[in-house]
């Protein structure tokens, strides 16, 4: 993929999309192929215990659908914010002896107000499990 | 750039002092020191005091129209803490994080108001938008303002993919986010451009709730708290159409009879639409979000003329509209009934507030020695002079005559009916005083407009 | 490969993500919805990017980053509204915002 953005826009011909092409084929095919052996060579065995939920061996009881505790749902939304505030230290990280120490002080700064965040969320008590 | 700095950082400090501490006395003095502190070295900007330099490549760029805005958004948000955000307490829990929220909005205003990159644009706008959307909803547990904020959110997101769609395509032909860049004539205009510049508009036209796109204005400040509409209805209003006339007259100035026809139908259909729905409404504070739709409308005309006139007109207009709007509504905020009956014998009970309403409501119409009359008249003026159509501006007098009507119907309930129950109002003397000292200076901005814009050129 | 293809597939999203955000009724798809739009817009500023000469072409790339955490906190701040409206009313229809037209 990301050869593909690299060469493609300065117009080189269709053939160097040819190992693309190829993967493709052959990763479409693999399932494809995967799939009817596997349902020709296995056996057929259909009873109920089967077509029930299956999960590690355990039994599954109740509706998946029951009301969670919020404190999933709150984890969740920060672990995607702090996820992916890292995205600015990855062009930092590239330009690391280029930017000498003013791109250091711009980049302490950005962490300082981040781990205001972080403080904060941890007094607010967002992150404790038990109550 | 000081004061950008000085806003974000008074937001994390209230975030932190929620948590610090106990009082909402304390936390509520902070913030109006704060707030003071923010307009005390925005000022002091203005001045040529700058206390930390930070390399922006160009992307921020404070001019004296910028700061000068900013002033006048201060002061505002000062003047609105001083006489609202006692009412913000019973709004919920977290008075700090409101706050600290309102901070963070006068940020984004800060950025918007002062960009040289779409950018900076785009962070700004959604600096201003995502604080705003917890606002509305921030009354959790009243379901009117849960779908106000559902709805705000989507909408607000969706318009800002468009603003996004107009960016992309806008660089794909200029090759650049800077507005000098952009607004540089070399060769055939693409029709990316073109695309882009209207995708824009439209995604500015939606968050300052210009007419096509105003659908979404009166349910969400019906819905959300009180406190909080007169808040949006104002400070951001303001904010973003700073951001609105700098995108035109820097990015598409050379595109200028391209647009300019949109803008016209824009502002006509803005006034139309605003003014003439606003006449039958039962509620004040939905009456209040038709006129903010209608005074967009006459701020618009700002955009189309797009002159130094005009600039002096908007920081005017800004100035009337915010200071007129957030008395209005600190008086609202303490009312229990928000239809226009609520507001029968308000005379007979308080009659320094009922006083005051009306000067601010004269002011909102544009009645001679307001603030309001000199902003409209600014307005009309500089789309007078440099336009080739002659029916706007006389649709825009015609629409001022048209909103006497309804900002009347208050003046006619306070004084010339008779109430029914007796009034449960209670207000502070700080409150009352505050109060009339901003009439006062709506007054004096009637009277002496240069006051205010002498601080643009000198 | 010319820019115009990376320009059709971008805007061809881009469609997708507004015919969805104003045909679908659940709020939860309608964000998903718009998350196509922005996504749509990243891809269409690095091909852009990609085709401006090097110097100008950074600025793109590095706009798709502020898109991202941008959207990122659009995420939590919406799906914060969705849960908060889902325990209210127990649906996520849009078609039940209707309190607020009286």
């Amino acid at each position: 993929m990301f050869q593909l953005l690299q060469s493609g826009l300065n117009g080189t011909g269709a053939g160097s999309y040819l190992p693309v092409v190829i993967q493709i084929i052959f990763a479409v095919g693999l399932v494809a192929f995967l799939m009817v052996v596997t349902h020709m060579l296995g056996p057929k065995r259909k009873t109920t215990d089967k077509l029930q939920n299956f999960s590690s061996g355990i039994e599954s009881h109740g509706d998946a659908r029951h009301p969670m505790a919020i404190k999933y749902f709150l984890t969740a939304i920060l672990f995607v914010l702090f996820d992916v505030e890292v995205i600015f230290f990855y062009p930092y990280a590239v330009n690391f002896k280029m930017l000498g120490w003013n791109g250091f002080w711009a980049v302490m700064l950005f962490v300082a107000f981040f781990l205001c965040g972080f403080i904060y969320i941890i007094k607010k008590g967002a992150l404790k499990w038990e109550d | 750039m000081n004061a950008l700095l000085l806003s974000a950082l008074m937001g994390v400090v209230m975030m932190f002092s929620g948590i610090v501490l106990k009082s909402k006395a304390a936390i509520r003095n902070i913030a109006i020191a704060g707030m003071l502190a923010l307009l005390l070295v925005n000022i002091l900007e203005m001045n040529g005091t700058v206390f930390l330099v930070i390399d922006s490549k160009g992307m921020i760029g404070f001019d004296r129209f910028a700061l000068l805005f900013n002033s006048i958004i201060f002061f505002s948000t000062f003047l609105y803490l001083t006489l609202s955000a006692r009412d913000m307490e019973k709004v919920g829990v977290n008075y700090a994080e409101y706050l600290a929220l309102i901070f963070f909005i006068l940020c984004g205003i800060a950025l918007v108001s002062s960009f040289r990159s779409l950018i900076i644009l785009f962070l700004g706008i959604e600096i201003i938008s995502i604080p705003l959307y917890i606002l509305t909803g921030s009354d959790k547990l009243n379901l009117k303002s849960n779908e106000a904020s559902l709805k705000y959110f989507l909408l607000g997101s969706f318009s800002t993919g468009l603003m996004l769609m107009g960016i992309a395509l806008i660089y794909g032909a200029k090759g650049t986010f800077y507005t000098s860049g952009i607004n540089m004539v070399n060769g055939a205009i693409s029709p990316l451009l073109i695309a882009g510049m209207l995708l824009l508009m439209f995604s500015m036209a939606f968050k300052v709730s210009v007419a096509p796109f105003h659908f979404w204005t009166p349910d969400v400040y019906d819905g959300a708290p009180t406190v909080f509409t007169s808040f949006m209805a104002t400070i951001v209003k303001a904010g973003v159409f700073i951001a609105f006339i700098r995108l035109f007259d820097e990015g598409f100035a050379s595109q200028q009879p391209k647009w300019k026809l949109i803008i016209a139908i824009l502002t006509a259909a803005t006034l139309l639409i605003g003014n003439i729905t606003a006449v039958f409404q039962q509620s004040v504070k939905r009456m209040l979000a038709y006129s903010s739709i209608a005074q967009a409308g006459f701020m618009l005309l700002s955009v189309y003329a797009m002159s130094p006139d005009s600039k002096e007109g908007l920081i005017l207009y800004a100035a009337a509209y915010c200071m007129a709007t957030i008395g209005i509504f600190a008086v609202l905020i303490k009312m229990s009934d928000y239809t226009f009956d609520g507001f029968n014998g308000f005379a007979k009970q308080q009659p320094l507030l009922a006083a005051v309403t009306t000067i601010f409501l004269l002011s909102l119409a544009g009645i001679p020695l307001t603030a309001g009359f000199m902003a409209k008249f600014y307005m009309i003026k500089a789309a007078m002079y440099n336009s080739g159509l002659l029916w706007l501006p006389i649709l825009a007098l015609v629409m001022a005559a048209v909103s006497v009507s309804y900002y009347f119907r208050v003046i006619q309930a306070m004084y010339f009916r008779e109430s029914s129950t007796p009034s449960t109002l209670t207000v502070t003397p700080a409150f009352r005083y505050t109060l009339v000292a901003l009439a006062a200076l709506v007054v004096l901005l009637g009277i002496f407009p240069n006051l205010l814009l002498a601080w643009l050129y000198f | 490969m010319p820019i115009v293809y990376y320009l059709y597939l971008s805007l061809a999203l881009f469609c997708i993500g507004i015919v969805g955000v104003l045909t679908r009724r659940n709020a939860i798809i309608i964000f998903m919805c718009i998350e196509i739009m922005l996504n749509a817009v990243n891809l269409l500023l690095v091909a852009f990017s990609k085709m401006h000469p090097p110097k100008a072409g950074i600025d793109g790339q590095l706009f798709v980053f502020f898109i991202m955490v941008v959207a990122a906190a659009e995420v939590s701040v919406g799906l914060a509204i969705i849960v908060m409206m889902y325990r209210r009313i127990h649906s996520v229809d849009v078609n039940f915002l209707n309190r607020l037209k009286h």
